[in-house]
């Protein structure tokens, strides 16, 4: 166990580099690009002053009155102390850096709140989805796959390869789309509501409204969650079944007489989990992963939306906070997948 | 000259067998065919949908438009800028002066805003847009064609050029192993933890990329994933007696890499190939969906999605986008599932 507990340590010694070269050069682009926080809030002071002065001369601020308005120097430094850019790139990145080791992530410049708060607030619903269509996603899968590698070959095995193929030349976020022009309500029928979380007047729902409502709003998301992953995880258990069965060991499980049941689900469904339950690491970093696309269509105000209007409206704190959460758990996520490996299958060492 | 025919007539062998088993996979096959011809075929888009006339005759005098800008007033025509050439033929067809026009087979660009004034775009399919127009009037049928070869393109050239990295830097850590092999694995490590749709987003939302920005992007971010198997391949067949051979034959480095071991180590390359074009294709069309892909007016199918679930109403912009993804993915991956079943000796289907 000596050499697996010093690639651990490894593992999590690799943690650092690699957060940091993340956040340093994430740090960077975000803070020479043009058009950042600071200048829209300059655009937007300017053009509030011109339309200020010049309102009854006649309509909104044009380019050239843009250009004639000064902003008080001493104001130019408060703004500057505000979004932080008054000092040297490297400098902000070390305060930022210092912050961030204090749990500190920063105040957002759109919520005026700190950035963990408002993350925060966001994660229980994407988990929600999340997880639910994980669940799922287990749950079809797996028997399906174990069904598919006992019936090799099978019409049942045809069949359900139509599905996974579909489900693998779809990606989620767009049969979410599908589903809601379908189902929504637009030109077709109209079963399920246009995306949200929950309903306007949720609160005042009785507690079975409540239920009601809030699993007409989770089916079509949850679908979009679950094909993402679907046909790669039927593949990988089929496979790992199949592979599984032909091997010595089954061979020799049927030969002294076990009954098939018995072979199938203990000796090698057994071993053909691994493959799978390394995956389970993953499980963390699948929440944001590609969770904005869905959330999007759904118009969800999860993680994964914050993450997405940060960069739409520049707003950096946020940006860099999403990436430090993000970052981190998927770290978590690859270490606790290889442990998962290593409890699984004894035959790992690491080097 | 002498030594190198045996060895190449041995590799043809073995990837001749491979494409016949290939062939005799028929699914795959043929849907290989199709998305060839498809995608060639698109690549004459410009002559098959467009606006401007293949070929005018106007007063005994020949003119071919598709290759020159025409005033309207050459043809006597009393508008602004280019002449209107569907309106032409209509015109040349009543007057009956013996001039006449000949139109693409689709007569609807794929820029052009064919706003009706008695209705709002955008407007469902009808008899003159098969699958109706876009929220600016674009016709959809011919932003739907064009941007299949838009995406497969784009597809083509990111796998392309992320797999050349993925190969060099590959048989380079496989080959000569050691430190190198871990200093430069560490990195990859690092590299492939980057968020990276996430970071194609930050980066997008700053330089407005084109298609070769957005094709180096990908690569940058995208090349890791072929370069362990590379790697894993070179380790193995480097320990193989051929090779073993070649070097105590004093082959240089440069002759055991690329003549003895690279063509041999190449079975991923394949058996990805086609699976990385369907990512490729995913991830543009999401970047575009988010409005983060290829810069307006690209005609772009994630971009018409995302302009139908903007106008929930407008099922076409959704539906049709979706089937034409939905199709062309779904032919990708039989090629895929083909080549591998052609590739694999193991009996079983392996999507990953």
């Amino acid at each position: 166990m000596g050499g697996l507990a010093s690639y651990f340590i490894r593992r999590f010694l690799l943690v650092i580099p690699t957060f940091l070269g993340i956040t340093v050069i994430f740090f960077f682009i975000l803070q020479i690009v043009p058009g950042g926080p600071l200048e829209m809030e300059i655009m937007k002071l300017k053009a509030g002053m011109a339309s200020m002065g010049g309102g009854e001369a006649g309509g909104g601020a044009s380019g050239s009155e843009l250009g004639r308005v000064e902003i008080p120097a001493e104001a130019m430094e408060q703004m500057k102390e505000y979004y932080g850019v008054d000092k040297p790139i490297p400098v902000r990145y070390a305060i930022w850096l210092w912050n961030v080791l204090h749990l500190n992530l920063g105040v957002s410049y759109v919520y005026a709140e700190p950035v963990w708060d408002v993350i925060k607030n966001r994660f229980p619903v994407s988990i929600y989805f999340g997880l639910l269509g994980l669940i799922l996603e287990y749950s079809i899968c797996v028997p399906l796959g174990v069904i598919k590698a006992v019936h090799n070959g099978s019409k049942f095995d045809l069949g359900s390869s139509v599905l996974v193929f579909i489900g693998y030349s779809t990606p989620g976020w767009a049969l979410g789309a599908v589903l809601l022009v379908l189902l929504g309500g637009g030109s077709f029928w109209s079963v399920f509501p246009l995306g949200e979380f929950r309903s306007e007047n949720w609160a005042q729902l009785t507690l079975w409204g409540k239920i009601l409502d809030q699993g007409y709003h989770t089916v079509l998301p949850v679908i979009a969650y679950m094909i993402g992953g679907f046909a790669t995880l039927t593949i990988i258990m089929k496979n790992s079944l199949i592979e599984n069965l032909g091997q010595d060991y089954v061979r020799t499980a049927f030969a002294k007489g076990l009954p098939e049941k018995r072979v199938i689900f203990l000796h090698a469904m057994r071993n053909s989990l691994i493959p799978i339950s390394t995956s389970i690491g993953h499980v963390i970093s699948f929440f944001l992963a590609g969770s904005y696309l869905i959330e999007r269509t759904f118009n969800i105000n999860g993680i994964g939306m914050l993450g997405y209007m940060s960069v739409l409206h520049r707003d950096y704190p946020v940006t860099l906070g999403f990436l430090v959460i993000g970052g981190l758990l998927g770290l978590i996520g690859n270490i606790l997948s290889d442990v998962a490996y290593a409890l699984v299958d004894p035959r790992i060492r690491f080097k | 000259m002498s030594e190198k025919v045996p060895t190449s007539y041995k590799s043809v062998s073995l990837f001749r067998k491979r494409l016949r088993r290939f062939k005799s996979l028929k699914r795959g096959y043929y849907s290989f065919l199709l998305i060839v011809c498809a995608y060639i075929l698109s690549f004459f888009c410009p002559l098959l949908m467009n606006y401007k006339a293949l070929v005018v005759r106007y007063d005994g005098k020949m003119y071919f438009p598709i290759l020159k800008y025409y005033p309207g007033e050459t043809f006597g025509q009393q508008i602004y800028g280019q002449a209107d050439y569907r309106k032409l033929k209509g015109q040349f067809k009543t007057e009956g002066k013996g001039n006449w026009v000949v139109m693409p087979l689709y007569p609807y660009g794929p820029y052009e805003s064919l706003t009706d004034p008695s209705r709002e775009p955008p407007n469902p399919p009808s008899f003159r847009h098969w699958l109706g127009t876009d929220d600016r009037g674009r016709d959809v049928f011919v932003r739907l064609a064009y941007g299949f070869n838009i995406s497969l393109s784009f597809a083509l050239l990111v796998t392309t050029v992320a797999y050349s990295i993925a190969i060099t830097v590959g048989s380079a850590l496989g080959y000569f192993g050691g430190k190198f092999d871990i200093t430069v694995q560490r990195f990859i490590e690092i590299w492939s933890s980057i968020p990276f749709l996430y970071t194609i987003i930050i980066i997008s939302s700053i330089i407005q990329p084109n298609f070769l920005w957005l094709v180096s992007l990908l690569c940058i971010f995208g090349w890791m994933g072929m370069t362990y198997y590379i790697r894993g391949e070179f380790y193995r067949e480097k320990a193989k007696d051929y090779v073993h051979a070649a070097i105590a034959m004093g082959a240089s480095d440069r002759k055991v890499v690329f003549k003895h071991i690279l063509p041999n180590a190449l079975t991923p390359v394949i058996t990805f190939g086609p699976f990385s074009i369907v990512a490729d294709i995913g991830v543009l069309v999401s970047l575009d969906y988010l409005g983060f892909g290829l810069p307006p007016p690209t005609p772009s199918w994630g971009e018409l999605i995302g302009e139908g679930m903007s106008n929930i109403f407008s099922w076409w912009l959704v539906l049709f986008p979706f089937g034409a993804l939905f199709c062309t993915l779904l032919m990708v991956v039989f090629i895929g599932e083909a080549v591998r079943q052609a590739f694999d000796p193991r009996e079983f289907s392996r999507l990953r």
